[in-house]
């Protein structure tokens, strides 16, 4: 019985893949099945589950809070009842219904002793774990927010789990609905991998989130974080300890430990990022899925694209899977309006040589171009060499269209801290000279992260021409950024300049001003610690880190916040105490990692008190009350309202049939009244709900704020933060409380 | 039948115009032919392919940029002499190198295209035709624009020459002596003529033409008349033509059509058994293709080639014979010994000239101490191009550089929309802008990724706003330089040149009268509408025909010396044009008497004509904004029986449906747009200003409805 019922399936899939070209001809790859789904697929909302522990199934989120599960290879089995129904358009997709938005799902193995695959499904309000073979709900949990979700082991955590990210919070659920992990982290949460990063046979959660910024959690204690410039929405793990990431500016790149190995940037936006050894050389390629609907892989190492392919829509995702049951791995990418391909890993005939174009000629080709270039950067400084014998000695000719420019010609460039006047905001000024006659026709300066775009320019016109630009910076957080200047000089009327391109670092903290306004309030808040070095280092991490004028010797100093948050003063004691004075807790984080980083301090107990910002959490915690507890009546009054509508309708369906037009008509209008009511709180609802979400992330916020206050990825360490003598938690989410207390 | 063609490059040389390169005919029992290119550099070049290697014949010395290569010899002799024009100087070599002409034609622009036949020479600089015969001077003629082209119907077939010009105003000019025969119109400005079978066909009057917008055609050019005899259109919008070559490549007696393009596609069309042109081959290369010769240049035995030049100077094949990949045993893949010696001689060639750039670099590093020394980088060429495109009403630009770009800075002083362009593969970032007082209205960088020579934008501007785009160019080369290329925008600048226009419109007219010359008026006209040629007409008056690309509406302009006449149906048009040459005389100081003859019925001829336009987008954007929800409601119900046809169209249509909405973007706002500013411009003839009102006429247009449209349109 057992092995017909297998030949049926090989049969299946055999008439599953006839659309497809199944052989790799020529030299180049070329998908070995091709299926249209005629269903929409969320981006990023795509996964593959062994539901019955045989039989993977594509499994994606489309429209209409529903979740789509694709099994070819068992037809005329399911039964439809509770969530699951049978499509009516294809005979293989069967459809789950949420009635929630989805945000995130994922398939694999949670219980132990669970035949397949469970399938969970994560909205902005509940995770699911739904059991796809039993039909049946394993668990349904309300979160806060399930942005992604991964699953698998952590740490010591014996029994897998599935952990989703919210808002600023990091959840952990087991087989039962038992949340094991809680944790939170500085912003949204939009990527979440597990991989060993440490190598220490362990996984640790890698998070991406809308801070920029990739955390690393062995379990609940953050180990490491790497700044990048954008939203990561998309994070994977490689091999050992190496992960690919994807950026929401189009930027993709792999990372082993904490280094960045390589990346590279589009203009499109890569949608879903996977690792698949695709030429079948042992390593596995970073696969990437963009929003044009092009499917790239790219070599580890390199980031060199060894082959690609394209969609006709962007694509939703990629993952991996024996879809054709037949013992190995494709790798089955998605499009957005349900296309669905699978790649097998080349054939060894191929040699790892994916693209359709022969080696030798793109060797050749290369070769010829480099020699091209170098023939031409020749050329240049020949006629260049001419050019200045023919030339009168002394004699600058600048303006002749060419852009001839005195060789000497050095470009100029400072950095200044210039305060708010009344024409201009307060800003970092660059200011970039030249020492002769010749003129800046324009600049560009390539920066990350401080400019609305990747660039800015300036450009004056051409009567404003002249020897010097002052460009106006203002970078909006507290971070280094390396300035690529370009700028073009030459005559007035030239049309070819000449582009000297130059690196400036932009130190860390240059939005704070040296100069003091004697009668600005001093801050209140303050957070000390000690440590064992000299004075002098400390001057040090400063003019590294500060735009300080020449000759400062002294770690006594108080600069204004340019960005209007008060003053900040630094002080430290002869016994090597350090106290920083600011109102900005965030400010005060950041000191305190930086300059423990810059020490080389592994511990660091630090003492803090923000009387001003934990008077805000005080009141945003209140806050969090009441919207609770708005919350709580207007779920009751829903309720009554829906009790309401029920009776309504009856009522209406019965004078209908009672031929009692009068009264229907007069049921159904005040149903409408009731409908238009509902509308109406349910907008209350979600401004309410919108209001507690933003209050919960100020406060999850708070407690990651607190933790820099420490020192480098210390555990030990204590702060003393006043606020835990203030008892106003109990009434808030007690769970955040509970934290709150241990952690301080 | 369709046929497979694979990739080989023979040779570099410098960068190339367009019709630079051509094949030596084959001699005694060698099958394989000489390949004669000429490049910017001044450097004729003659090679033959052995083994796979380029083996030069002859090479002359460089000298002044060679704009045109042809082949010439005694008429009944293998046409086997070179020829080539640079600045007003013509030299003619043999096949063997030697120089056997040199002639100066004594002509005060440079030569831009050239013919040989026989003994006759014609040449063309940019509106002068010149015709010689054994280097006297025989016939002379003015054209009233730019000459792109030039050919002569063969004399084997024909009684006498009959030369004919393509030229920038869309017209094909045959003559005869010094006079015009007659005039052919053809559909886009011409930029390439070659003879069909390269003796004109069987009547020996069959001439192929090329636009710059991508069409191609076929023509008898007859005694008094000519006679179209088809024409390929463009309308998967591939680049303008280049270069045209006739060539049996397919083997079956036929003569194919071969055409490069300047985006780098390289196309073959077959004949069918009716003469209709049909589409065999295309490749695409990475840069424009500014000669396409079909001939056999690689092995004997492959006998079909296509060699074709592209601007960056690569000499390339594409072959009939198969490319062998020997995949040997071990793990490398094995390269063909010719391929293997090759790319030695390159290795070494490269670290020989590693040495040399290296003391290069360091003597510019020394003389940068020098304070005496000046530094002047040489200018290195770009292939740019900005043109409009008829059909989305929007300005492309391509830009070519022989080296990969570095980056690209774009900055307008007028308010143009950048459009993304799908090939485009660099990252743009739009930087802050002040317009004041810098000026700016436009600042965007793109940063290219590696190789990349070949960069393609879209620019939309409006009408009535002018001013200049400025590209600045970097590409990656050291010492790095960049160079700035500059870009009108016109005031009338959707308009294009037309043939005629339709004399039953109502029409607007602007007359202009006052004490300006000719060349005046001219310099005007040229400053606001595209097209027009910049030398003043021979002549004492002269009328343009135009029309809009985005609206349809046209435009007729005639004036002569004191007086100026302008007929348009669009009422906008006329005011933009009366703003900007009032401006212009006055900046000269000339008095401008001018008078209007408004027509009220032309501005509802005007939304007439944008009526279905406008029904259109709004019909698409509400389908379209429909689809999703009713995809959601297939979803939900399992199949979509239960809705009503329309909707039920909508759904199997979304496909098509989604794909329109995506090719113009912002169409609904730009016609809105200019819908406000025919209110406007109505009623400032009036001597209105109803600026306010515009409020109510956009709430019109949210609910659109042509004849409340028209009723607002009256009573306001």
């Amino acid at each position: 019985m057992i092995s017909s019922n297998r030949i049926l399936t090989k049969i299946l899939t055999v008439t599953l893949f006839v659309c497809t070209t199944l052989t790799v001809t020529g030299t180049m790859l070329v998908p070995i099945f091709t299926l249209k789904l005629n269903h929409k697929i969320n981006p990023r909302m795509v996964t593959i589950g062994k539901f019955d522990g045989v039989h993977p199934c594509l499994t994606a989120a489309t429209q209409a809070g529903k979740v789509f599960i694709h099994n070819p290879h068992a037809r005329g089995q399911r039964p439809a009842t509770h969530r699951l129904s049978q499509s009516a358009q294809d005979s293989d997709i069967s459809l789950l219904n949420i009635n929630q938005a989805v945000s995130c799902l994922t398939a694999g193995t949670l219980g132990p002793n669970t035949t397949g695959d469970t399938l969970l499904v994560g909205s902005q309000t509940n995770l699911l774990a739904y059991d796809v073979h039993d039909n049946a709900d394993i668990f349904y949990r309300e979160v806060d927010g399930a942005n992604a979700i991964v699953l698998g082991k952590l740490g010591d955590i014996q029994s897998p789990l599935a952990i989703i990210g919210g808002n600023c919070a990091l959840q952990g659920f087991d087989y039962e609905g038992n949340d094991q992990f809680w944790t939170v982290t500085g912003d949204n949460v939009r990527s979440l991998v597990l991989c060993d990063f440490t190598g220490d046979g362990k996984n640790e959660l890698l998070v991406g989130s809308e801070d920029f910024d990739i955390r690393v959690f062995k379990e609940d204690e953050l180990v490491s974080e790497m700044a990048e410039n954008e939203t990561v929405t998309s994070l994977c793990h490689m091999h050992g300890s190496r992960f690919g990431y994807a950026l929401a500016n189009g930027t993709v790149g792999v990372y082993d430990r904490t280094a960045r190995y390589w990346r590279i940037k589009s203009k499109n936006h890569a949608m879903s990022i996977h690792a698949f050894d695709l030429n079948a050389d042992g390593v596995v390629e970073l696969i990437t899925g963009w929003s044009n609907g092009k499917i790239d892989a790219r070599s580890d190492r390199t980031g060199e694209v060894i082959f690609k392919d394209n969609f006709s829509s962007s694509v939703a995702g990629v993952v991996e899977g024996d879809y054709r049951l037949d013992g190995q791995k494709q790798l089955i990418c998605t499009s957005i309006e349900g296309e669905v391909r699978g790649y097998l890993p080349a054939s060894k005939e191929l040699k790892g040589n994916l693209m359709d174009s022969s080696v030798e000629q793109d060797l050749v080709r290369e070769l010829s171009q480099r020699r091209q270039n170098l023939l031409l950067e020749l050329r240049n400084y020949e006629e260049n060499h001419s050019n200045t014998v023919t030339l009168p000695q002394g004699v600058s000719d600048t303006d002749s269209g060419m852009g001839v420019i005195p060789a000497n010609t050095q470009l100029q460039t400072a950095l200044s801290v210039r305060p708010a006047t009344e024409a201009q905001k307060a800003h970092i000024e660059l200011s970039i000279s030249t020492p002769n006659e010749t003129i800046i026709r324009a600049v560009l300066i390539f920066a990350e992260g401080i400019f609305e775009g990747e660039s800015h320019v300036v450009h004056p016109s051409a009567q404003n021409l002249s020897g010097c630009v002052r460009v106006p910076i203002v970078p909006p957080k507290d971070i280094p950024v390396d300035l690529h200047i370009k700028a073009f000089i030459g005559g007035k009327n030239s049309i070819q300049f000449h582009v000297f391109e130059i690196t400036r670092q932009l130190p860390r903290f240059s939005m704070y001003d040296f100069t003091v306004d004697p009668s600005a309030a001093p801050p209140t808040g303050r957070v000390s610690f000690s440590i064992n070095d000299r004075p002098q280092r400390v001057v040090m991490w400063l003019t590294q880190n500060f735009l300080l004028p020449e000759g400062i010797d002294s770690p006594n100093i108080t600069f204004t916040s340019l960005r209007g948050r008060g003053l900040l003063s630094i002080n430290m004691a002869s016994n090597g105490q350090i106290t920083l004075s600011t109102d900005d807790i965030d400010l005060a984080g950041d000191l305190v990692q930086s300059l423990a980083s810059f020490l080389g301090v592994e511990d660091l107990s630090a003492e803090a008190d923000f009387p001003g910002y934990f008077e805000e959490l005080r009141t945003t915690l209140t806050e969090v009350d009441e919207f609770h507890s708005v919350h709580q009546k207007l779920t009751a009054a829903m309720a009554d309202h829906s009790n309401y509508i029920r009776n309504m309708l009856v009522q209406a369906e019965d004078a209908r049939l009672m031929g009692d037009m009068t009264t229907m008509k007069k049921r159904y209008r005040e149903l409408y009244d009731l409908n238009r009511d509902l509308i109406n709180e349910y907008k209350i609802r979600s401004n309410n709900h919108s209001a507690l979400l933003a209050r919960l992330k100020s406060v999850n916020q708070a407690i990651q704020r607190a933790g820099r206050l420490r020192g480098r990825p210390a555990c030990v360490c204590v702060c003393v933060c006043k606020i835990h003598s203030n008892n106003v938690f109990p009434s808030v989410t007690e769970r955040n409380a509970a934290f709150w207390v241990t952690r301080l | 039948m369709e046929i497979h063609l694979n990739r080989v490059d023979y040779m570099q040389v410098g960068v190339t115009s367009q019709k630079t390169m051509r094949l030596l005919p084959a001699m005694g029992k060698k099958a394989t032919q000489k390949v004669a290119i000429a490049d910017h550099d001044g450097v004729l070049t003659c090679f033959g392919m052995k083994k796979g290697e380029a083996v030069p014949v002859f090479k002359t010395l460089p000298g002044p940029k060679i704009s045109r290569l042809d082949l010439g010899g005694a008429v009944g002799t293998p046409q086997e002499k070179i020829f080539v024009c640079s600045g007003s100087e013509v030299r003619g070599f043999t096949k063997k190198g030697k120089q056997f002409l040199t002639f100066e034609a004594n002509l005060t622009e440079s030569i831009n295209a050239m013919h040989v036949s026989g003994a006759d020479l014609f040449v063309c600089a940019s509106y002068i035709y010149n015709h010689y015969c054994d280097c006297k001077d025989q016939d002379y003629y003015l054209s009233g624009d730019k000459i792109n082209d030039i050919t002569c119907l063969s004399t084997e077939k024909l009684p006498h020459l009959v030369p004919v010009l393509a030229c920038q105003d869309r017209v094909l000019r045959v003559l005869q002596g010094s006079e015009l025969l007659y005039d052919i119109e053809v559909p886009g400005p011409p930029s390439v003529l070659e003879l069909y079978n390269k003796d004109g066909g069987e009547s020996g009057e069959d001439v192929l033409y090329g636009t710059a917008d991508g069409k191609i055609g076929l023509i008898q050019i007859g005694e008094s008349s000519a006679v179209p005899k088809w024409e390929i259109d463009n309308d998967k919008k591939k680049g303008g033509i280049l270069c045209i070559d006739t060539y049996d490549i397919l083997g079956d007696g036929v003569s194919d059509i071969l055409v490069g393009r300047d985006d780098g596609t390289v196309e073959v069309f077959g004949l069918d058994s009716s003469g209709e042109p049909t589409s065999r081959f295309e490749h695409v290369l990475s840069e424009s293709v500014t000669s396409v010769q079909g001939g056999c240049v690689g092995k004997e035995g492959y006998d079909e080639g296509i060699p074709a030049s592209l601007s960056s100077g690569w000499v390339t094949g594409l072959t009939t014979e198969a490319l062998k990949a020997e995949a040997g045993p071990g793990d490398e893949v094995k390269m063909s010994k010719e391929t293997q010696s090759k790319v030695a001689a390159l290795r070494a060639e490269l670290e020989q000239l590693q040495v040399k750039v290296l003391q290069g670099r360091e003597k510019y590093q020394q003389s940068s101490q020098s304070s005496t020394a000046v530094s002047a980088v040489p200018v290195f060429s770009i292939n740019d191009k900005f043109t409009l495109c008829q059909d989305d009403a929007s300005y492309s630009l391509t830009l070519e550089v022989q080296t990969a770009i570095d980056n690209l800075l774009l900055q307008s002083d007028v308010p143009i929309d950048l459009l993304d362009v799908d090939k485009n593969s660099a990252v743009v970032s739009f930087s802050e802008c002040d317009s004041e007082p810098n000026g700016n209205f436009l600042l965007a960088t793109y940063r290219c990724q590696a190789n990349t020579t070949r960069l393609e934008l879209k620019v939309r501007s409006i009408e009535g706003q002018y001013g200049t785009l400025q590209a600045y160019i970097t590409p990656r080369l050291q010492p790095k330089t960049c160079q700035v290329r500059q870009y009108q925008i016109k005031p009338l600048s959707l308009h294009q040149r037309t043939h005629s226009i339709d004399q039953d419109r109502p029409m607007n007219r602007l007359s202009l009268v006052g004490q300006f010359s000719f060349a005046e008026i001219h310099s005007w006209v040229v400053f606001c509408l595209p097209e027009v040629p910049e030398k003043t007409p021979a002549g004492d008056s002269i009328t343009f025909h135009f029309h809009n690309t985005f609206l349809g509406t046209q435009l007729e302009a005639s004036y002569c010396k004191g007086e100026g006449h302008f007929r348009s149906d669009n009422i906008s048009t006329i005011s933009i044009l009366s703003d900007v040459l009032s401006k212009e005389a006055t900046k000269r100081k000339i008095n401008l008497n001018i008078s209007y003859d408004i027509n009220d019925e032309s501005v509802s001829h005007t939304l007439k004509m944008i009526h279905p336009k406008l029904e259109y987008q709004l019909l698409l954007a509400k389908k379209v904004q429909l689809i999703d929800a009713l995809k959601e409601l297939q979803v939900h119900e399992g199949n979509a029986d239960f809705l009503i046809p329309e909707y039920r169209n909508i759904l199997d249509e979304s496909a098509h449906l989604l794909e329109e909405y995506k090719k113009q973007p912002a169409h609904l706002e730009r016609l809105y747009g200019m819908i406000t500013d025919l209110f406007i411009d109505k009623f400032k003839f009036k001597g209105q200003n109803v600026k306010t009102k515009v409020s109510s006429l956009l709430e019109i247009l949210d609910n659109y409805d042509l004849t409340s449209l028209l009723n607002f349109f009256v009573e306001a």
